[in-house]
Formats: C-alpha cells, sequence, structure tokens
C-alpha cells in the first residue's frame, strides 16, 4: 500500500505548492507582506518536503525487503474498472526500485536546480514537476495496461506545461512540438495495449489489461508484429532513438533547467523502460525481427547524436544530442538481450540520469550568467569561475566515459556484450568514443578554456557546488562499486531471460 | 608486499587532498604533498622491490577490491607484480619523484601551483595503476587515466589557446587508439570469457595456434592502442605539439609515464604477440618507420623542445621494433635507460630555458656553457646517452637491440641497417643541438632568478639523473630474465665481429658530422638549408613529414564539413519539411475562406457543373 501512498503523497503534494502558491490563497493565509515571500519560497519547500517524504517511504520499501517468498518489494492490487478487467496493479520489482529511485533522486536535484530561473508562477512550477515525477513513478510501477497508459498521460501533460509556460524564448513552438510527437506516439500506444486486449479476448474470452495475463499469450505472429511496432515506435520517440528524435533539441533546449533534468534524465528512461518491460518479454518472437535493425539504430544514435553535438554552438543543445548519444548505448543493450549488454543499459540509465541532470546544471548556470546559450558568447570562463570549470571538467569528462565513472562501465559492459552478439555493431557504435571526447573536450575548450572574455561573472555558490559535487559522488560510486546496482535487479534480469533466453 | 596498493594509492592522496583543497594551502604544503607522497610511493617502491627479489622474483599478485560480478563478466581490482612491472613500477616512481622535485623549483613562480601537482600526482598514480594492473579493464582505468592526466597538464594554462588546442589534440587521437585497445579486449573477452591478463594469455596459449587469424586481430588492435599512447605512426602527430604544457609535464610524459605505456602493454601480453607473426612484423615496421622519419624530423626543429619531443618519438620507435623482432628484454631495458636520459634531457632544458625567459629557440641560444654549467653538464650526459655513446646507459640497450636485430631470421641485416642509419641520424640531431644551444656566439643572456631552495629543487634531479644517465645500463635489468620470452639481455650469438664495433661507431661518426657542420661558422649548413632544392624538404621535415596537413585534408575538413552540413539534423528538416507542407496546404485553403459570396457563389457553380459532368459521363 505504501507505493500508492508514494504517489498519492506526490499528487497531493503538487496540489497543495500550487494552492499555497497562489496569489489567492497564499494571502488569505499568510496576509499581504509575506506574500511575495510566501509565493516565490513557500512551493519550492513544499515540494522538496514532498519529494523527501517519497524519498523515505522508497528507502523504507527497500530497507523491507522482498516480499516472503519473491522477489518483489512491493505489489498493490485493487479493482478499478472491473466491467474491462483494469486494476489498480501496482508492482515493485529491482528494477522498478532503481527507476523510482532515480526519478525521486532527479526529482529532488530537478527542485534545488531550477533555484532562480523561475520567475514566475512558483507554485505551478513546483505542482508541474511533483506531477511530472508522480507520473514517471507510475508508469514505473504500473502492471496494468491501462494504468500504465493513464501515467504516461499524466506525465506529459506537466511536462509540456514546463517547457510551454517556463521555457526560453522559443518554447510554444518546442511544446507544441513534443506534445504533437510524445501524444500521437502515445496513441500509437493505446492502441497496441487495445489490440493485446481484444486478441487476448478472442483466445481466452476474458477482458484484462492485467499485464501478468497478457503476458503469458500467444498472438498470432502477424498481430503481434504490428501491436509491437506500435509500442516501439512509442517508447522510441521518448528514449528517443533515431529517426524519431527530432522533438529532443528543442525540447531539452528550451526547457528551464529543471524541466530539462526531468525530461532528460528520467523521462527518456520510461522509453528504455517501456522497451524492457514491454515489448521483448510480450513479443519474444517479433522482437527477434527487430533484434538488428534496433541494434544498428542504436549505433546509429551513438554516433549520429555525437555527431550533432560536436556540430552545436548553443551549450544546452550540444548536452541534448549528447543525450541522444547516450541513450544510443540502452537501445544498443536492450536489443542485444544478454545478461552483460542489458545490465550495462540499466547502469546506463541510472549513470546518464545522473550525469546529464549535472551538465544541465552546468550549462543553465553558464547561460544563465554568460546571458546566452551560444558558446561564442563564452570563452576563459574558468578565470572567472575556477569552482564551476571544475565542476564541468569532471562532469564532462564522466560524460566522455572516463573510468572510475558510472557512464564508462556502463557503456564499456553494453559494447563487451553487444560484442558477443555483433563486432560491426560494436564498431560502428566504438566511433562514439571518440565522437564524445571530441563534443565534449570542445565544450570545454570553447566555454571554459582560452583567454578569459571582457563579461565578469560570478562563480556558483556552496549549495550549488554541493549539489554538484553530490552528483559527482553518485557517479564515482557507480563507476567504482556497481555491484549494487546489478545486484538489485538480477532477479528480474533472470526472470527475464528465462521468459526470452536470447534475440 | 601486501603494501603494494599504497604505491599507486600514495600519488592519488596527494592529488585528492590537493584537489579537495582547491588552491588554499601555501607553495610549500603543495610542493610538500604533491613531491612528498612521491618520495613516499618510489621508497616504498624500493623497498618492495627488495622484498620482491628476495623472494627470489615470484610474481605477486594483490586483490583490493571486486569492481564488476555479472553476467559472466568478474571483474577483480587486482594488483599484480611481477619483473616486468616492478621495472615500470620503479621507473614510474624514481624518475617521476625526481621531476616532482625538480617542478617544486621550475613552477615556482607559478601561481596555479596546486591545481599543478594534483594534475601531476594524478598522473603518476594512473600510469602506477597501468603497470600494475591484473585486469585489461583495470589497465584501462590507468590507459584512460594517464590519457586525462597529458590532457589536463598539456592545457595547464588553459586561458592559452594553443595549449588547450594541443590538449584536446592529445587526448582525442589517442583517444582512437583507445577504441582499437577496447576492441582489442572485447577480442579477447568474447574469446575467453575473461579480462585477467594472465588468465587470458594462458587460455589464448592453449587455444589458437601460431598465425591464427583472430589472435593476429586482437594483437594488432592491441597495437593501435599502444600507437596511440605511444606517439608511434600513424598516431603520432600530437606528441611534438604536447610540448604546450611547461617543461616538467613534458618529462613526466616522455619519460616516466604516457609514451611507455604503449611498449608496456605490448611486453604485457607479449604472449599474444609470439603467437601472432602478422602482427609482430606489423609492431617492427612501425617501430622502424617511426623511429626512421622522427630521426630525420628532429633534424630540423628549431625549438629544442621539439627536438627532443622527436627524439622520443624515434626512441620509443627502438622499443617497438625491439619488441617486434624479439628482443624483448631490451625493449624494456631501452625504456628504463631512456627514461633517465630523456628525463635528464628535459629537465636540463628546462633549467636552461627558465634561465633565458622561457626561450626554447635553439637559434637564439648559443655560447651558454659556461653560463649554465649544470644545464650544459646535463643535456651534454643526456645527449650522449641518447647517442648511444659506449659506455653510457643508452649505450647497453641500444646496441642490444640493434645488434639482436641483425640475427633476426628474415631481413635482419635490412632491419639493422635502418636502424643503424637512424642512430646515425640521431648523432647528428643530438650535436646540432649541444653545438646550437651551447657553442658558438651568445644570442641571449642568461639571468637566473629563482630563490636558492628552487634552484636547489632543480639541481639534485639534474645530478642524480645525469648519474643514472651514465650508470643506469651498467647492471641491466636482471629482473626482466623471467617474465619476457628471450630471458634477459643478453649477447646476440653468431654475429660478424666487425657488428658490434660498426654498430657502436655508427651514432659517433653521426655526432662528428654534427660537430663538423655546426663547429662554428656553420656557413655549409645555411647555404644547404636555405638552397632552392633543400629548403621544402627542409619544411617538410619541420613539420613531421606533413602528417598533419594529410589528416587535416583527408579526415578533419571531410568530416567537418559533413558535421557542419548536418548542424540542423537533416532528419529534423524533413519533419519540418512535413509540417510546412500541411502549413501550406492549410493556407491554400484558408485563402478559399474569404467572406466574399460572389467567391462562394462562383466555387458553389463551377462545383455544380463538375459534378454534372461527372453525372453525364463526360468526365
Amino acid at each position: 500500500m505504501t507505493l500508492l501512498w508514494l504517489i498519492t503523497v506526490l499528487l497531493a503534494g503538487g496540489a497543495l505548492s500550487w494552492l499555497l502558491g497562489s496569489p489567492l490563497l497564499g494571502s488569505l493565509l499568510f496576509g499581504s507582506s509575506l506574500l511575495g515571500r510566501a509565493n516565490t519560497r513557500l512551493p519550492r519547500w513544499i515540494a522538496l518536503a514532498t519529494l523527501l517524504l517519497a524519498g523515505g517511504m522508497l528507502v523504507e520499501i527497500w530497507h523491507g525487503g522482498p516480499l516472503p517468498g519473491r522477489s518483489w518489494y512491493a505489489e498493490v492490487a485493487l479493482p478499478w474498472i472491473p466491467r474491462f478487467g483494469i486494476g489498480l496493479q501496482l508492482g515493485l520489482d529491482g528494477l522498478s526500485l532503481l527507476m523510482v529511485a532515480l526519478t525521486v533522486v532527479l526529482g529532488i536535484v530537478a527542485v534545488l536546480a531550477s533555484g532562480d530561473e523561475i520567475k514566475h508562477r512558483h507554485g505551478f512550477y513546483h505542482f508541474n514537476v511533483l506531477w511530472m515525477v508522480a507520473g514517471v513513478i507510475g508508469v514505473f510501477t504500473a502492471f496494468d495496461l491501462f494504468l500504465f497508459y493513464f501515467f504516461w498521460e499524466v506525465m506529459l501533460i506537466p511536462a509540456y506545461l514546463l517547457i510551454a509556460v517556463w521555457g526560453a524564448e522559443q518554447r510554444q513552438r518546442a511544446a507544441m512540438q513534443f506534445f504533437v510527437f510524445t501524444q500521437s506516439s502515445g496513441l500509437l500506444m493505446l492502441l497496441s495495449f487495445l489490440v493485446l486486449v481484444y486478441a487476448h479476448h478472442a483466445v481466452t474470452g476474458v477482458v484484462t489489461f492485467n499485464y501478468f495475463a497478457l503476458l503469458g499469450t500467444q498472438f498470432a505472429p502477424a498481430l503481434a508484429q504490428w501491436a509491437m511496432v506500435g509500442l516501439v515506435i512509442a517508447f522510441l520517440v521518448k528514449l528517443p532513438g533515431v529517426p524519431f528524435h527530432t522533438w529532443l533539441p528543442d525540447a531539452y533546449t528550451q526547457a528551464p533547467t529543471g524541466g530539462s533534468i526531468l525530461l532528460a534524465g528520467i523521462m527518456s528512461k520510461t522509453g528504455a523502460y517501456g522497451l524492457l518491460r514491454f515489448v521483448v518479454p510480450m513479443f519474444p518472437e517479433a522482437s527477434r525481427t527487430l533484434h538488428w535493425p534496433m541494434m544498428l539504430l542504436g549505433a546509429l544514435g551513438v554516433v549520429y547524436g555525437g555527431m550533432l553535438a560536436f556540430a552545436q554552438s548553443d551549450v544546452k543543445r550540444l548536452v541534448a544530442y549528447s543525450s541522444l548519444s547516450h541513450m544510443g548505448f540502452v537501445l544498443l543493450g536492450i536489443f542485444a538481450w544478454n545478461e552483460l549488454a542489458l545490465q550495462g543499459a540499466v547502469l546506463q540509465m541510472v549513470a546518464h540520469g545522473v550525469s546529464i541532470a549535472a551538465l544541465f546544471v552546468i550549462v543553465g548556470v553558464l547561460a544563465q550568467r554568460v546571458g546566452s546559450r551560444e558558446v561564442s558568447r563564452m570563452s576563459g570562463v574558468w578565470a572567472a569561475a575556477p569552482k564551476l570549470g571544475a565542476m564541468g571538467l569532471i562532469v564532462l569528462v564522466a560524460t566522455l566515459g572516463m573510468p572510475g565513472f558510472g557512464n564508462f562501465v556502463a557503456e564499456f559492459m553494453v559494447l563487451l556484450g553487444t560484442f558477443k552478439v555483433s563486432v560491426a555493431v560494436v564498431v560502428v557504435a566504438g566511433a562514439g568514443l571518440v565522437l564524445a571526447a571530441l563534443y565534449a573536450l570542445s565544450l570545454m575548450q570553447r566555454a571554459f578554456q582560452g583567454p578569459p572574455g571582457n563579461t565578469v561573472i560570478a562563480d556558483i555558490g556552496v549549495a550549488q557546488l554541493t549539489l554538484l559535487l553530490s552528483l559527482i559522488a553518485a557517479l564515482v560510486y557507480l563507476g567504482v562499486h556497481p555491484q549494487p546496482v546489478f545486484d538489485l535487479w538480477a532477479p528480474t534480469l533472470s526472470e527475464l531471460s528465462a521468459r526470452v533466453p536470447g534475440l | 608486499m601486501n603494501m603494494l596498493w599504497l604505491v599507486p594509492t600514495l600519488p592519488f592522496i596527494g592529488f585528492l587532498l590537493l584537489f579537495v583543497t582547491g588552491g588554499k594551502l601555501g607553495k610549500g604544503a603543495v610542493a610538500a604533498l604533491g613531491a612528498g607522497s612521491m618520495f613516499l610511493a618510489a621508497l616504498l617502491a624500493f623497498w618492495i622491490g627488495m622484498q620482491f627479489e628476495h623472494a627470489g622474483g615470484v610474481p605477486f599478485r594483490l586483490p583490493v577490491w571486486q569492481w564488476i560480478e555479472t553476467g559472466g563478466l568478474t571483474v577483480q581490482g587486482a594488483f599484480y607484480l611481477d619483473g616486468l612491472s616492478l621495472v615500470m613500477m620503479g621507473v614510474i616512481t624514481g624518475v617521476g619523484f625526481l621531476i616532482h622535485l625538480f617542478a617544486t623549483g621550475y613552477m615556482a613562480e607559478e601561481t596555479d601551483y596546486s591545481r599543478f601537482f594534483a594534475y601531476m600526482n594524478l598522473f603518476v598514480a594512473a600510469m602506477l595503476v597501468l603497470v600494475l594492473a591484473d585486469d585489461l579493464l583495470v589497465l584501462y582505468i590507468g590507459w584512460e587515466g594517464v590519457g586525462l592526466c597529458s590532457y589536463l597538464l598539456i592545457g595547464y594554462n588553459h586561458h592559452i589557446a594553443d595549449s588547450v588546442t594541443a590538449a584536446r589534440k592529445a587526448f582525442v587521437i589517442t583517444r582512437i587508439g583507445d577504441v582499437g585497445l577496447a576492441l582489442g579486449i572485447f577480442v579477447l573477452y568474447r574469446a575467453f570469457g575473461t579480462t585477467q591478463i594472465s588468465a587470458l594469455m594462458a587460455h589464448a596459449q592453449a587455444a589458437w595456434p601460431s598465425g591464427s587469424v583472430i589472435c593476429s586481430a586482437a594483437a594488432l588492435l592491441f597495437l593501435v592502442g599502444a600507437a596511440g599512447k605511444s606517439a608511434q605512426t600513424p598516431l603520432q602527430t600530437w606528441l611534438p605539439d604536447a610540448m604546450a604544457g611547461p617543461t616538467p609535464v613534458s618529462a613526466l610524459i616522455h619519460a616516466a609515464t604516457m609514451v611507455t605505456a604503449g611498449v608496456y602493454l605490448i611486453a604485457r601480453l607479449h604472449v599474444l604477440f609470439m603467437l601472432a607473426p602478422d602482427a609482430r612484423f606489423a609492431v617492427t615496421a612501425v617501430g622502424l618507420l617511426t623511429l626512421f622519419i622522427a630521426a630525420f624530423a628532429a633534424l630540423v626543429q628549431t625549438d629544442i623542445k621539439r627536438v627532443l619531443a622527436y627524439s622520443t618519438m624515434s626512441q620509443i620507435g627502438y622499443m617497438f621494433f625491439a619488441l617486434g623482432v624479439g628482443a624483448w628484454s631490451a625493449g624494456v631495458f631501452h625504456l628504463m635507460t631512456h627514461a633517465f636520459f630523456k628525463a635528464l634531457l628535459f629537465l636540463s632544458a628546462g633549467a636552461l630555458s627558465l634561465a633565458l625567459h622561457h626561450e626554447q629557440n635553439l637559434f637564439r641560444m648559443g655560447g651558454l656553457w659556461r653560463k649554465l654549467p649544470l644545464p650544459f653538464l646535463g643535456m651534454a650526459i643526456g645527449a650522449a646517452a641518447l647517442t648511444a655513446l659506449p659506455l653510457t646507459s643508452g649505450y647497453f640497450s641500444k646496441d642490444a637491440i640493434l645488434l639482436h636485430s641483425f640475427g633476426v631470421q628474415e631481413n635482419g641485416p635490412i632491419f639493422w641497417a635502418v636502424a643503424s642509419g637512424a642512430s646515425f641520424l640521431t648523432g647528428l640531431y643530438s650535436m646540432r643541438m649541444m653545438m646550437l644551444a651551447f657553442f658558438g656566439a651568445t644570442n641571449t643572456e642568461p639571468h637566473d632568478h629563482s630563490t636558492a631552495a628552487a634552484r636547489l629543487a632543480m639541481q639534485v634531479p639534474i645530478v642524480i639523473l645525469a648519474v643514472l644517465a651514465l650508470a643506469g645500463g651498467w647492471f641491466g635489468v636482471a629482473s626482466l630474465n623471467t617474465v619476457l620470452p628471450d630471458h634477459g639481455v643478453h649477447e646476440a650469438e653468431g654475429m660478424p665481429s666487425w657488428l658490434p664495433v660498426v654498430t657502436a661507431g655508427i651514432p659517433i661518426l653521426g655526432a662528428l658530422l654534427g660537430w663538423l657542420l655546426y663547429r662554428d661558422q656553420r656557413g655549409f649548413v645555411t647555404r644547404v638549408a636555405n638552397s632552392s632544392q633543400i629548403a621544402p624538404v627542409k619544411t617538410l621535415l619541420a613539420t613531421g613529414w606533413g602528417f598533419d596537413s594529410i589528416y587535416d585534408a583527408l579526415i578533419s575538413r571531410p568530416m567537418m564539413l559533413v558535421v557542419r552540413a548536418n548542424k540542423n539534423d537533416l532528419l529534423d528538416m524533413l519533419v519540418r519539411f512535413g509540417a510546412g507542407l500541411m502549413r501550406l496546404l492549410h493556407d491554400l485553403l484558408a485563402l478559399s475562406e474569404n467572406g466574399q459570396l460572389r467567391w462562394y457563389g462562383a466555387n458553389m457553380a463551377l462545383g455544380t457543373i463538375v459534378l454534372l459532368l461527372f453525372v453525364v459521363g463526360v468526365l
């Protein structure tokens, strides 16, 4: 039941921060003298407290260990719309736990990172952050297809609003593009789900959206193929995978820092999670036909994203494309489908989430202090802001896959695992390692190094430094001692590989 | 020997402390931390070496932590000590410490003192991890680590655009090699399911017949990695530019860390290379080519540090050559003696240029031998060892390589002739460097601004290294005997009696020629160099045979063209084109909604007519 409460707390916290942050209620409660402060600070504290509470609940579940005799940590099964076989089926296994933990942590980071960048409607902003986090957690824990779709939509709308209301100069366009892409792909997913439910009904006579009930169903090959393609497209858009990535640079760039962190750090993981949890286990046969195309798409994404990142002069856009490159490794690892590659892919999801959050914090601060995202307006920032420079250096070095950081272990394992399946794909993706060095160091060189520019900018304060150092510490931990991550979802992995031994 | 983990950890702690304090410490404290941690590491390494020899030189493995254990991959973070890694550890900590000590004096005037020593300590720590690694994945940590630190140190002056560009170039080019190394690891893992070096070697020995394709492929991939890190053709172009870093950095890169990593890698994986004659031939060819072209390039450099850079490339070429022709121990021996004399050369050159306000152009020096006696002596001894004059350390190691190469089954005499020809050039360019810098007319007056303490910190390492460069080869390296397949450095048998004499004489002839040409007036050399036939050749050599321009034209430019052309993502443009098309259609249709009754009437009439025609059957 704690699981359901966890999501409810986030939803309620969001509502509360909107209410108390709104001018009307805020003034009623606090009086006009406190109005200004309450409006800006209070929602932030509420959001933080809510996320910490959710984190505490998660730790409690985690600490409680798996349910007796099972590998699951929590489970909720309540009837919702029994007539259509729709239930409030929530579950938390190792994989979900890992993803939910990442979501809560990055939620906190997003709140902390959006300090002075948000200038209006603080209450509503934090409402959106919390609802998006709640939606993502719902996606990671839903084991009813209808419920999954429901949460999928719950996370989309706040994400849309985060871009459209608090975004940069081209926010409307970026938000619309994001909405069209994700909404249409979401509808494809719903269609696929409905097809599945009908097919299941045709075979068994039972109408159900239950994941476990549908999991074992044998579908006609042609039907499975089409249903799977719908799902794959929906998840690829979210990941994003080439060629469905074109919404990404605008959305990631135009969103406020907090929004970018949530979009790139956790929302992209829902796509990978969907492929891992739904596509391959539900359609093992049909997935086989996608084995090669998807691995190729993954490798292509690594290289294509790296090339695009290297070409950018907008710092945030560069980071956005680097995300495309790194998520290519996840796609590659999932469709290589052996234990090593899958472990690597999931570790990459975690490590990339943390590193991309740190990167967005850094370029966010950089752009804000310089007053532009154009790298040509920056030069020699290190001289004026050595702390920011040092943080930038460390995070960029982690991003380009330096041993000692989680990203390295993840990417290396994905490549090592994929190499067992295909040498050619690994050779292609290997070029991505060189490209990563190129774009990361070119950002370093153009923004931080070189002769100092005319503008004097302030260095980061203790709060931001602490935030960045914590993220770096997490990356180092993942790089030096990744075993807990492996072990945590190993039971899920062995269930998956028992169901689908190989593609 | 259970303290082995502490050897890389000590400089790493130095790095951590310097990093955490972030420049708040005084220079004295920084120097104590930076050089002190290295001193302790060197002391400990020496002590462990004594213990190791005392225990009979039995390889020793020390597990430290469990890194990865999942999906059929088990990587234990463990250190491994045998004769080979012992030699490397000794060179890295010993020479590394001396360079650190020198740097405390040399860098005394710099503002970013703490950052410098933090990077230097990390550099040494990474290199130690590399040579002590028991597992290829752990080796890869060190491998990438030295790449990172070279990047950081070459670009230490981060406000100077050129040094930053040189730093990035070094990192990217060595990264290309790193991908080769990674792929090599993948091949071995796919074949044997482990990445532990000794297990892999045992498996390879058992499973792969000599000359098998897969083994050659793996060995060649490792060669790519080694060539990148060791600045061998075709991945050598980063090294001359890496001179942008402060001189102690160059000393560290050229002597104690970084460029020797490739030599170590091949020596460490010798089993693999023994099974792959093709790959071994490739190693020979790469070494021979590099030692030759780098020696030529060194002939015409005007920057003293660039002369030394090309000489390093050339000497590493000798080491590769040695590994390729099977003179394994001699190759590693040369690595060690080279570390002594190259560190000596760099530190002396550093002391020299410091006294000349960071002047590095040979043609603005001259006549300095009386005025700067210690740098002169250091350079002279270093150059003598580099030239391999008899009884210097370089003589023992290089002659062992050359003599061995003569006896190689196929093409032995040809190998010997090419390599000896290059050693003639070595003598020539070393003597040219000495004559230009220290003899003839004085072009720049030296001024020594250093404090007494700083001066002492620079002098002591030069003296110690001078002794090592002279005598460091007298006793050989016995500890290699049990590790490498040729069981130590020894006399080649059955060679003609004139061979040792000629081999030793050729570099002396080169030096003599250098002395004759650059003795006083230099009129002849200048005339030749400026003649219209020779000038283009000189320019070609000065740019290191134009590799940069070739790569620029063949790789960088086309790639930049593609990257720039695709800056706005062609796929996105396709999507936008679709959106634009919709908008166009929308606009066209919207035109029809103009609110004018006569327009609507006309359209209705037109529609009716078309429909009628359709019904009648005309359409």
